[in-house]
């Protein structure tokens, strides 16, 4: 833009070929950015769908092949995985129920013991 | 221009002018997009130092640090549940413009829930799976950690709902209660539940339930912003934010890596919180949501609660969050200026931020 700035006490044919020439400057340096720059391609392309989106493409519809429904037996196969993820849990809820168990008892250890009852003389 | 020219060829020349002026400012724009383009953008990931104490499936619980990498541990803890249909660093999204980094510098030991990305078979998950598990489990473990037999909670938007409907089921776990922008009337008009509604979502199948493609609940959100519906509408946006300040486009980035990047949804999940809390069944309102085989009632919910609204809130309008004194009659109600994400994260946010610590307390 500074070289807008320049340009502007030139006749306006003079003008109009510096602006051509900053366009293909523009274009170079886009093309040099898509050639050097993997995530350029990713970044470009989220902005032609209105996306500053950083990091990886914006959210489209799959293709329909991804799309297909599931044979019964990958319907089956996930219902086996998520069945072993409840496990997970339940295993975990056992693992923290055993800690805190430990812990009450650590702190039952602590407390100082009630005085014994005197002996019947 | 030479005054002796004649009238057709200075119109020539002024409508040549004019054009030269278009091609430069259209060149600028490119210019500054390819500047942002080629910055570093946001990665999704939180912004404050955090440790993972708790895995589960997809599930991580993050533990914010100190400066020193050290857990804070002078003020009890408080767990931020984000939505699990979007990326938790929404709550924790840069330096200086972090809602969970703010609640940690005011001496709070912070956690926060990362749901992570749902796979294929995460499609059975429901909601007792997320509430009686992956947040009563992180309740759990933070608990294991501190040796608090309390903590606070904070939920966002949907992680507000399991939030609530956890608080009601375990109220002797919770502390005090923050709400954000968290549905309570699914009958009010506008927010998802309807625009839902409007997609489909009522016809999705609890018992053979899919993986709801990002693509799907990215455009649930569309259909709620005015002028984000389209690739057209969003690209003549993005055309005219161009204009902006590389600074102000690079933040504008930051928002997009948050509200663009949505991740797929268990269909279970979405058929659950549709047929019981959506419009028609309205089970918070009501009294007859339940998680797994258990009614929720709401009036054990006897602790402090805060529940936040945005006036500007096409997400979750400001009128259903608000209802949460029909069922919680001692909820604090606060309305803020702005929008679903703004109250959070934007410019406006600290408003927020400091009554949250505030509300929460000692």
């Amino acid at each position: 833009m500074a070289d807008d700035k320049k340009n502007d006490e030139l006749p306006l044919v003079e003008r109009w070929l510096a602006e051509q020439q900053q366009w293909q400057r523009t274009f170079t340096t886009y093309m040099d950015s898509l050639v050097k720059n993997e995530d350029f391609l990713v970044h470009l392309g989220n902005a032609m769908r209105g996306s500053l989106l950083a990091g990886k493409p914006y959210p489209t519809q799959p293709p329909p092949a991804a799309a297909a429904p599931e044979t019964p037996s990958e319907d089956k196969l996930d219902q086996i995985l998520f069945a072993l993820r409840q496990l997970e849990g339940q295993v975990q809820d056992l693992r923290l129920t055993l800690d805190e168990l430990k812990a009450d008892k650590k702190r039952g250890a602590k407390k100082p013991l009630p005085p014994r009852p005197k002996e019947a003389e | 221009m030479n005054e002796g020219e004649p009238e057709p060829e200075r119109d020539r020349e002024r409508e040549l002018e004019a054009l030269l002026e278009l091609s430069r400012r259209g060149r600028a724009k490119l210019e500054r997009l390819h500047e942002v383009l080629t910055t570093p953008g946001h990665y999704g990931t939180g912004a404050t130092p955090a440790t993972v104490v708790y895995r589960e499936n997809k599930l991580r619980l993050l533990r914010l640090l100190d400066e020193a990498g050290r857990p804070r541990e002078g003020r009890p803890p408080v767990l931020f549940v984000p939505a699990p249909v979007s990326r938790y660093f929404i709550l924790d999204l840069l330096p200086g413009r972090s809602f969970a980094g703010h609640v940690a510098a005011a001496g709070f030991d912070v956690y926060i829930a990362d749901f992570g990305t749902p796979s294929r078979e995460d499609r059975f998950a429901d909601l007792a799976y997320y509430v009686e598990g992956l947040v009563r489990r992180c309740v759990r473990t933070i608990g294991a950690l501190t040796g608090e037999a309390e903590l606070n909670i904070v939920g966002y938007c949907l992680g507000g709902t399991l939030s609530l409907l956890y608080s009601a089921l375990y109220p002797e776990t919770v502390r005090r209660l923050v709400l954000l922008t968290t549905t309570v009337d699914g009958d009010v008009e506008g927010g998802i539940p309807w625009v839902a509604a409007r997609m489909g979502l009522d016809g999705e199948d609890y018992d053979n339930p899919r993986l709801v493609p990002a693509s799907e609940v990215k455009s649930w959100f569309e259909m709620l912003a005015p002028g984000s519906n389209s690739t057209v509408g969003r690209v003549s946006d993005l055309w005219d934010r161009l204009d902006d300040a590389p600074e102000r486009l690079r933040e504008v980035r930051t928002m997009a890596s948050w509200v663009d990047d949505v991740v797929p949804a268990p269909g279970r999940l979405l058929a659950e919180l549709y047929r019981k809390l959506g419009p028609g069944a309205n089970g918070i309102m009501k009294g007859t949501a339940t998680v797994g085989e258990r009614l929720v009632d709401f009036r054990a919910v006897g602790m402090p609660v805060l529940s936040v609204s945005a006036e500007k809130d096409t997400i979750a309008p400001a009128a259903g969050v608000d209802a949460v004194r029909s069922v919680v009659p001692h909820a604090e109600i606060l309305r803020l200026p702005g929008g679903h994400v703004g109250i959070v994260a934007g410019r406006a946010a600290a408003a927020l931020w400091k009554r949250t610590v505030e509300f929460l307390g000692p």
